[in-house]
């Protein structure tokens, strides 16, 4: 018994990391402070994949969150922004609604899936070896993955296309500096 | 399963072979014969869409994870017909010094956009919708910011990527409530596990039908409609309008009639509020509008809470009202956008008061545009009135005569709006009207085809029979 | 078996009895976490020490001077008493920087090298993590340390750190694709990424001689992106000291600095034992064929010693690199990755697909 308690004090840990820095997240003045904070909370989901013995999704987290997107955001943000600037403060009226709208659809959404029967299922517990992953992956039976795999590589082509025709410079961009 | 998958995936395989052979071209042809890519592209787009009715069996795939049946080919094919006349649409537009050393990309990406719509349609799990639902919108963004060197255009962009990002969210968390709730994320799985409504599946439903309506710029979520319509090139507006609207109601139809049959209760009051308020909104914000593309943009809106009642009715008739309401307005639609397109390359202007007096230097695409919104707001003898026509007819088979009753009230309005571009064009004076105007070979085959379309695909009985023969196949 | 007087799990596990007997699993575990923390923090710092105390005595013989010679015999605690003077000096408070982001950013990219650390299988049995997806894990924990220099770069509120944090970035971003493809081209050949596997499978050769020509180059390039990586010479534009002043830790003083020192040399020291790991055998003993007598008196030195040996000779390599070659620029930086790193790499990676699946490697 003492185990498992153990693992619910570390579970309730993370789960507080990451409340407390959603939070901080969404109040924060400084936009890569809030980055910064996004990258505790997506380290912490990365935790809770630990926690459930599955290392692989872990550590797929932190590669493609904290070292893929977190950094790009940080780049766009250093690109863009300085030390010294702050959001505009938000008006009162605009707080309150907010929050009562973010609250109001929290309190539901739990209110559902607390009262819900969830349907325990049958089925064994899946063993999340890279071996097997990395086969269901690539398998075309059910339960495979082979598919989604191959047809995300098309929408990363044509975003990679897209991103290099928005970005390349082009001669008519300069020709008509004050835009329409 | 290795030589039957070339076979049951052949449009897939075919349009994702098109769109790398136009990038493969853009690479190996030197700077002056890029534009002839689209040329080849145009010719093997058109080949694919005819190859597309060629019948052939459809399949399961992947474990399920891929299906196609006749319903879906014809979904696909209908698209198809859409997508061919955006494209000889795009061509004078292609042809802009702007856009002339990027037209080739546009092609790339638009065909693969389409691609998504072909993986949504044929999803057989919720990641493969999801994927496809993905591939439809993201590089959808691009195509809003290709005119880049204008500010409307890059707000445009980001103004889609924003609002689909969010939609997607709300899609997300549905499906996750979703896989909760059955524990997989197989629609036959869901539809067996799944067997009575709960709260549960009510929320789930609730976040999905409000990503998709995002998606179909549905009323309380299409405030991003307008802006993104006005500020994207005017090909990628009627490639928004058409094409990816009617790929979401296709979607949408497939969810709730084979997924979800079993929720009709919870999902259909909201289809029916969605489709109240759609209608409404779209109509009374449109007679608003000075922007031909806005006023198209509402009018698309308001288009949509048409196609909703199509939804209410829950067999087969369901989805082929909406298959054949979906391709009347592809027609239609894409013939009003057609005019303006060849308005705007000629002359730049874009508002309704230009077209004042239009009848007068430029009769026939007058004559084709009135004829696209008399399509659009369903007089006969064009075809519009038989798709409104049967799709309210369903809706009357399926119990809803107030829905029915208020859908005509919102065919008056329509009535209304569209009558009053037809009106500025031939009555309203203007002392300098639009120059004649002359458009090239490629937009005039494509109003050509569509005013066919419009006149034939009302009057003849095969169309709808095919449909019919097709849907009861599935 | 004379390997087997060297395991390591043998004295961990009766350790570990001996906890779990006396305070019960739980509190054992917290115990061991705590042991182990303190001793790889340990083991952290001195091996840092060493390394850095080793790169000034090799560059300074590569430069014909002699280096650190004063404190200790050939002044080998030179740099203990750096440290320690590191230690006393004064953390200087930026005005108008972002304090927090400037506080926690050298302790992300201490994290980042320490998680890595932690899975370094030192000889059989001494290793702190070794998780099933062992490489993956430490590519993952590398990969966070380019957001410690980034925040440093940009809460420092000085163009010199913000440029340097831009090139560096830009630079590990790039980088970290070739040492990840790299790793996975090797993967292919030992169909499994954890490390005490990987270098169980070198008993009869190391990886470097079965996989012959796609694994030399695969190590080539390991060592030419991984030194990129680790933002050391001639990749070290991101903290060029002619034009930059020291990247993006220029504003940083004191213990903060020590960090990012340390860090710098710790990632080396990681990158040098994937390398060895992946492509020398790791702890595992030189063996030749049949050679019998030769097998075993190798058998007799200590897997640590060998591990030792092979890291360091690794590490000279890159060393040597940085004292000899002039520093890239940045076009040249990037061209060279995806220009001809990444193509080669690809190529390397289709070609040890060929070669695992004819059977064509030993």
């Amino acid at each position: 018994m003492m185990s498992i308690t153990f693992h619910q004090a570390v579970f309730y840990f993370f789960s507080a990391i990451i409340v407390i820095f959603s939070i901080l997240t969404v109040t924060s003045k400084r936009i890569l402070r809030a980055a910064t904070f996004l990258l505790f909370v997506l380290l912490g989901t990365a935790a809770f994949y630990f926690i459930l013995n599955y290392a692989f999704m872990g550590a797929l987290q932190i590669t493609l969150y904290a070292g893929g997107i977190v950094v790009l955001i940080i780049f766009s943000i250093l690109l863009t922004s300085h030390v010294g600037e702050r959001f505009e403060p938000i008006g009162w009226g605009k707080m309150i609604a907010s929050a009562l709208v973010s609250l109001i659809g929290a309190g539901f959404t739990l209110y559902v899936l607390l009262n819900a029967d969830f349907i325990p299922t049958q089925a064994p517990l899946p063993d999340a070896s890279v071996k097997n992953i990395g086969t269901a992956l690539l398998s075309y039976e059910r339960n495979g993955f082979v598919l989604p795999f191959e047809v995300v590589s098309l929408l990363l082509l044509a975003a990679i296309v897209g991103a290099i025709v928005i970005a390349r410079k082009e001669p008519h961009d300069t020709e008509n500096p004050n835009n329409e | 399963m290795t030589y039957s998958i070339i076979s049951i995936m052949r449009q897939e395989l075919g349009l994702v072979v098109i769109a790398l052979l136009v990038l493969f071209f853009d690479l190996v042809v030197n700077e002056k014969n890029k534009q002839k890519v689209f040329l080849i592209a145009l010719a093997l787009f058109g080949l694919h869409t005819l190859a597309g009715f060629f019948p052939f069996e459809g399949g399961n795939l992947f474990g399920g994870m891929y299906s196609t049946q006749p319903v879906h080919i014809l979904m696909k094919n209908v698209l198809n017909i859409g997508v061919f006349l955006v494209l000889l649409m795009s061509a004078s537009w292609l042809k802009t010094p702007q856009i002339a050393n990027k037209s080739n990309e546009f092609l790339m990406i638009l065909l693969t956009t389409l691609s998504g719509m072909y993986f949504m349609i044929s999803a057989g799990d919720f990641l493969m919708f999801y994927i496809g639902l993905e591939i439809a919108s993201i590089p959808m963004a691009i195509l809003a910011a290709y005119e880049k060197f204008k500010s409307r255009s890059e707000e445009a962009g980001i103004k889609f990527l924003l609002n689909s990002a969010l939609s997607t969210g709300f899609l997300l968390f549905g499906l996750s409530l979703f896989y909760a709730a059955a524990g997989s994320i197989y629609f036959d799985d869901l539809t067996r596990t799944l067997s009575q409504p709960s709260p549960l599946v009510a929320l789930a439903l609730t976040f999905l039908l409000s990503g998709l309506a995002f998606k179909l710029s549905l009323v309380p979520f299409h405030f991003w409609t307008a802006d993104v319509y006005e500020g994207s090139p005017m090909v990628v507006t009627s490639y928004f309008s058409v094409i990816s609207k009617g790929a979401v109601a296709f979607v949408l139809g497939i969810l709730l009639f084979k997924v979800f049959p079993v929720f009709e209760g919870l999902w259909q009051n909201v289809i029916y509020t969605l489709a109240v308020a759609t209608m409404f909104l779209g109509n009374l914000f449109a007679i608003r509008q000075k922007n031909i593309k806005r006023f198209l943009a509402f009018s698309s809106i308001a288009q949509a809470g048409f196609i909703l009642l199509g939804l209410l009715h829950t067999d087969n008739l369901g989805i082929i009202v909406i298959i054949y309401f979906v391709l009347i307005y592809i027609l239609s639609n894409l013939a009003a956008f057609g005019v303006a397109q060849a308005v705007y390359a000629a002359s730049g202007k874009e508002n309704i008061e230009d077209y004042n007096g239009f009848y007068k230097t430029n009769p026939r695409l007058a004559l084709i545009m009135m004829l696209a919104l008399f399509s659009l707001s369903g007089i006969p003898p064009v075809a519009g009135f038989f798709s409104k026509f049967f799709l309210f007819t369903a809706a009357a088979k399926a119990g809803y005569y107030w829905l029915v009753f208020i859908a005509v009230v919102n065919t008056t309005i329509a009535l209304y709006y569209y009558l009053l571009v037809v009106k500025a064009m031939f009555i309203n004076p203007n002392p300098e009207p639009l120059p004649t105007i002359r458009s090239d070979k490629y937009l005039r085959s494509a109003l050509f085809i569509t005013v066919i379309g419009i006149f034939l695909t009302g009057i003849l009985s095969p169309v709808f029979e095919y449909i019919q023969a097709m849907v009861d196949k599935f | 078996m004379t390997g087997l007087v060297y395991d390591f799990s043998v004295i961990t596990q009766s350790i570990d009895h001996y906890l779990v007997s006396h305070w019960g699993p739980s509190l054992a575990a917290t115990i061991e976490f705590v042991l182990v923390g303190i001793l790889y923090l340990l083991i952290y710092a001195l091996v840092g020490l060493m390394l850095v105390y080793a790169e000034r005595r090799i560059c300074a013989f590569i430069q014909c001077r002699l280096g650190p010679n004063r404190v200790g015999p050939q002044g080998i605690f030179q740099t203990i008493a750096d440290f320690i003077k590191l230690l006393l000096k004064e953390n200087i408070r930026i005005e108008r920087a972002d304090k927090l982001l400037f506080f926690v950013a050298p302790f992300i990219i201490i994290v980042g090298s320490f998680l890595a650390f932690g899975t370094i299988p030192f000889a059989k049995g001494l290793h702190a993590l070794d998780p099933d997806i062992g490489l993956f894990f430490i590519m993952a924990a590398t990969s966070i340390g380019v957001i410690g220099i980034l925040l440093a770069g940009w809460s420092s509120n000085s163009k010199y750190s913000l440029i340097g944090a831009m090139r560096s970035g830009a630079q590990i971003v790039s980088y970290e694709l070739s040492v990840g493809l790299a790793i996975v081209t090797m993967v292919i050949l030992t169909g499994t990424l954890q490390l005490s596997e990987i270098i169980e499978m070198q008993r009869d050769g190391w990886f470097i001689f079965k996989g012959h020509i796609p694994a030399i180059l695969s190590f080539v390039i390991l060592l030419i992106a991984g030194t990129a990586e680790t933002n050391r010479g001639p990749f070290d534009l991101a903290e060029a000291e002619s034009e930059l002043t020291a990247g993006f830790h220029t504003e940083y003083s004191g213990i903060k600095f020590a960090f990012f020192f340390l860090a710098e040399y710790m990632n080396m020291f990681v990158l040098a034992s994937v390398a060895t790991t992946l492509f020398l055998g790791g702890w595992m003993p030189l063996h030749l064929g049949n050679f019998e007598t030769f097998n075993h008196v190798m058998d007799f030195i200590p897997p640590l010693v060998w591990f030792l040996v092979k890291v360091f000779t690794v590490i000279y390599i890159i060393m040597l690199f940085k004292w000899t070659y002039p520093r890239l620029r940045i076009d040249q930086l990037l061209s060279l990755e995806w220009k001809y790193l990444l193509p080669i790499n690809l190529f390397n990676l289709i070609l040890m697909s060929v070669i695992v699946l004819l059977g064509l490697h030993f």
